[in-house]
């Protein structure tokens, strides 16, 4: 008997319809796949992405230079040098995060004293040379002017549970 | 008779008069504390050592209260814990929550005890005090809103320095720290207080902002500035010294710095820095590799010593060198078969060459300097020259001790000596003569240098001098540099240790230099090699060496334009010389001209090596950073050199090698006892007439480190080359202060402005050395004339 339903099944292409079935359902389920890059997935406003430096609405570069998040960084990533700035405050002189070496723990986030480095919810950024690895001061202050609303934006949204 | 008392149930077995905290710091009993020092006075201000004393009914600063029979401390009791928190919380209600921006961070005390005592919260909703910053001048930077009051700075003012720059003015919360007058500090110790400072209020400025103390990596160094060879901490960070500071060394120099020693890290980086060997060729300087450079220097030796002989040459080498580069040094040039080496080029006289002992060494040990009775200082300007051994000689004299000085300027001193004997410096040996005999006539002692002693009238304060050694147990008599560089130098270190024959006293050299005695233990000197042996054939000292104008120099670490006395001399003998090799950190534009061949060698924290000091101290230590660009340590040059000219014994592969071999010559060799008693002179030389000029090298000129750091340069000590003279040599010649004049001697002329100084004394007038613009003339103590231009 049940080699005869084997046969059966055989011929009409069982399993196919059963696999079909599967298929078939998903074809018209939602779908969860996103077109990449017009669409992407949310992201947490914790989300620890690319690094920026932040300024204050003044224009005034927020990092003072106390050289926490580079003594807290357990990658080694962060080197900074500071010195005097004319006005004689205390200002970095040299910022550069190796994004080769961060781990993205966002240690150095967590240490700042004055919200001035922050990992924002960037995460599509590549490199085409040998050396774009390390982001400079400049790059990160301008990661920062360009995207200072979302960052604020995300600062406040989680600011309710840190 | 010793007592007990108990702390946190431990029992201690004590001297009376101390107090509870000394007694804790013994036994490692950590009590906070913010305004007790060990080296200070006493002020119990800040309150923060409260502790629980049994039989108090309050808690009682353990810092001010002495220990009596059967007291029991407690440390850690409720009491002394709540008191502690109680004084935290108050400290903290004025101090700002800058710790992001602070220089402190990370060293601060403050920052330390807040963690440990203090609260997570305040309790002050007031508004915060904020003072104003003082400006107390190139070397230490301010943020007064952050003192605490400990007053630490303004007791080390008062107390070490001897200058009471810091004061603390106002009451409660408008009490402020600060010199009273806006103005820059004068010590020369004074950054000492950066150290002190227990929170950053006082930071130190050309360090700011450049380096967390986490980042820091600590060596230990030796001060190549002088001849007390202080003990450093050389603080570096990515190969780059970033500061230095006091390493504590009881015998030496207790818990301080001069400035000096501090802040010459910052020449290191100097864009004067040579950082690759460099050749003149057809006048042009041409940057070449080791190899190139060192090759030529072998052939340019060897030419000389074909076409002349090897006494042609005349190798010139600084007293801050280690005693392995004077070591390789005085072999390299010996090997050549070349006795002209010498390490002595801030002196003229040369005399008592032979009558000095194997190596200048201090009677007594720097802390002993402390415990005199007497203390005479001839030719010395001790405050500027060695500060730290000065800082004893204030403390002897602190301690009750007098102490005399001899001098041909009448320095600024940071005490009152209880005598000072002003002298033209051409009278300098006719007063110590004066001062002899009263010394021999009260001792019936005048058979020795009976006509020199009869040649001399005697002056009431001879005399007083001389009554001052007779009732003094053991007095010490110090030559400074004055003495050491003087044309008569020998005459008057033959005349000192008369002196202190006659009252069984002691004499002292303080030598120019961070390593003047080891220079003469490895015989960096023309009449004797290594440990003292005499040498076959007598050579050129360095003042022969400039007067025979000989074909070739080899110059290690000099620069004869600032370094070397009769310093015109020296520049017309290099730019007649054939062949100038120049081993140096530094390029200056005169070496340009006459140097061929510039070899870099390492400078100070660059090089390991071995001090040895005043005392007779050896100190080695090792090397902080690598060498700048192409340098390499001097000793590594020399070694290759020898090993290239074919010279015997130049294997070694570690400098310790240099240092042992000289331990194992100076236990097999036994050195000649100086030569016999001093021949005096029957009458004293002939004193010349006119305008005089007394030379100097003032305490940031002292050698090309030094000189390189832009902070101490900015300094209020830093001097300008000036020519300092007496209002009433003024006034007959007719000159203003402020006015240019040319000062002229034989055919050298200089012009300089002038400086009026009521510290001056007859014809003599003060012209420093260390200078380019004083560097033309060719006699550092002798007659110049001046003329208003």
């Amino acid at each position: 008997m049940s080699q005869f339903l084997e046969k059966i099944k055989s011929f009409t292409l069982w399993e196919l319809l059963v696999g079909m079935k599967l298929t078939g359902r998903y074809l018209f389920s939602k779908k969860v796949t996103i077109q990449f890059p017009e669409e992407s997935t949310p992201t947490s406003p914790r989300f620890r992405g690319l690094h920026a430096l932040r300024r204050y609405p003044n224009g005034e570069e927020r990092c003072i230079a106390c050289k926490l998040c580079e003594a807290v960084c357990p990658a080694l990533a962060i080197t900074i040098e500071a010195a005097p700035r004319a006005d004689n405050s205390r200002r970095t002189t040299v910022y550069e995060i190796d994004l080769f070496k961060c781990i993205y723990c966002g240690f150095c986030e967590e240490s700042c004293p004055v919200d001035s480095i922050v990992e924002t919810t960037l995460k599509n950024y590549h490199f085409t040379q040998r050396g774009q690895n390390i982001m400079n001061k400049q790059e990160l202050l301008a990661i920062g002017d360009e995207f200072e609303q979302d960052i604020a934006r995300d600062k406040a949204d989680d600011a309710a549970f840190r | 008779m010793k007592i007990e008392i108990e702390i946190d149930g431990k029992s201690f077995e004590v001297e009376p008069g101390k107090m509870i905290i000394e007694v804790a710091d013994a036994a490692g009993i950590v009590i906070p504390r913010f305004c007790y020092h060990k080296k200070l006075s006493v002020a119990a201000n800040c309150r923060m050592c409260l502790v629980d004393v049994e039989k108090s009914r309050k808690p009682l600063p353990a810092c001010a209260t002495p220990v009596t029979p059967g007291m029991v401390v407690r440390t850690r009791s409720k009491l002394a814990l709540d008191a502690q928190k109680a004084v935290m919380e108050f400290l903290l209600i004025n101090h700002p929550l800058d710790c992001p921006i602070c220089d402190q961070g990370g060293q601060c005390e403050l920052q330390d005890i807040a963690l440990g005592y203090g609260s997570d919260n305040s309790r002050y909703d007031q508004g915060k005090r904020s003072v104003k910053d003082k400006n107390l001048g190139p070397l230490i930077e301010t943020e007064m809103t952050r003192c605490i009051h400990c007053t630490r700075c303004v007791r080390f003012g008062r107390e070490i320095a001897g200058i009471s720059e810091m004061g603390s003015i106002g009451r409660g919360e408008d009490t402020e720290i600060g010199t009273y007058v806006e103005k820059s500090l004068t010590s020369e110790l004074s950054a000492n207080i950066i150290d002190l400072c227990p929170v950053g209020a006082l930071t130190n400025k050309p360090f700011r902002y450049r380096a967390r103390a986490w980042e820091l990596t600590q060596h230990s160094g030796v001060s190549p500035h002088d001849c007390v060879g202080s003990n450093l901490h050389i603080h570096t960070r990515r190969n780059a010294v970033m500061r230095v500071v006091p390493k504590e060394n009881e015998g030496i120099n207790e818990t301080w710095i001069s400035d000096r020693d501090r802040f010459s890290c910052e020449g290191l980086s100097s864009p004067e820095r040579v950082t690759s060997p460099q050749l003149k060729r057809h006048g042009q300087w041409e940057t070449v590799d080791w190899q190139t450079a060192l090759q030529t220097v072998v052939e340019a030796l060897q030419d000389v010593t074909e076409h002349h002989s090897a006494d042609r040459i005349g190798g010139i080498i600084s007293p801050n060198a280690t005693v392995e580069e004077l070591f390789l040094f005085q072999k390299l040039l010996r090997g050549m078969g070349c006795h002209n080496i010498d390490h002595r080029i801030t002196q003229t006289d040369f005399h008592y060459q032979q009558a000095m002992p194997t190596y200048p060494k201090l009677p007594v040990s720097i802390a002993d300097i402390e415990q005199q009775e007497l203390i005479v200082v001839i030719g010395g300007n001790t405050q500027h020259e060695q500060p730290l051994i000065h800082h004893r000689i204030r403390k002897a004299w602190d301690n009750g001790a007098k102490v005399i000085m001899i001098n041909p300027v009448d320095f600024e001193f940071n005490f009152t000596p209880t005598q000072t004997l002003l002298v033209e410096n051409r009278r300098l040996p006719e007063a110590l003569t004066g001062v002899t005999r009263c010394l021999a006539e009260s001792q019936q002692d005048t058979e020795i240098a009976k006509d020199l002693l009869q040649s001399v009238a005697v002056t009431p304060a001879h005399r007083e001098v001389a009554d001052a050694l007779l009732s003094a147990k053991a007095p010490l008599i110090l030559l400074g540099a004055g003495a050491q560089n003087h044309p008569q130098a020998g005459l008057m270190y033959a005349l000192a240790e008369r002196m202190a024959q006659l009252s069984n006293g002691n004499v002292g050299l303080l030598t120019a230099g961070a390593n003047a005695a080891g220079a003469w233990l490895v015989g960096a000197v023309p009449h004797r090699g290594p440990t003292g042996l005499n040498v076959s054939k007598p050579a050129l000292d360095v003042q022969r060496m400039w007067e025979s104008e000989l074909p070739a120099y080899v110059l290690f670490n000099v620069e004869p334009e600032h370094d070397c006395a009769n310093s015109a001399k020296a520049l017309k003998a290099l730019s007649q010389a054939a062949l100038v090799i120049c081993l140096t950190s530094y390029k200056t534009p005169a070496m340009e001209q006459y140097a061929d061949i510039i070899l870099p060698i390492a400078s100070f924290a660059e090089t390991p090596g071995t001090f040895i000091n005043v005392e007779g101290r050896w100190q080695s230590f090792q090397a902080a950073v690598i060498p700048k660009g192409e340098s390499r340590p001097g000793w590594k040059v020399l070694r290759v050199l020898g090993n290239l000219l074919s010279l015997d014994g130049f294997n070694y592969v570690v400098n310790t090698e240099v240092t042992d071999e000289l331990r194992s010559l100076a236990t097999t060799n036994t050195p000649e006892q100086p030569a016999g008693p001093w021949r005096y002179p029957s009458h004293l030389p002939t004193v010349s007439e006119g305008v005089e000029r007394f030379c100097y090298w003032p305490i940031y000129r002292s050698d090309s480190v030094v000189r390189h750091s832009q902070p101490l340069q900015k300094t209020p000590l830093s001097e300008t080359p000036v020519v300092t003279m007496s209002p009433q040599l003024a006034q007959r010649l007719g000159l203003e202060a402020g006015t240019e004049v040319k000062v002229s001697q034989g055919g050298d002329a200089v012009v300089l402005q002038v400086c009026i100084s009521h510290r001056m004394v007859g014809d003599t007038v003060g012209i420093a050395a260390g200078f380019l613009e004083t560097a033309g003339l060719a006699e550092s103590f002798g007659t110049v004339k001046i003329e208003r231009i």
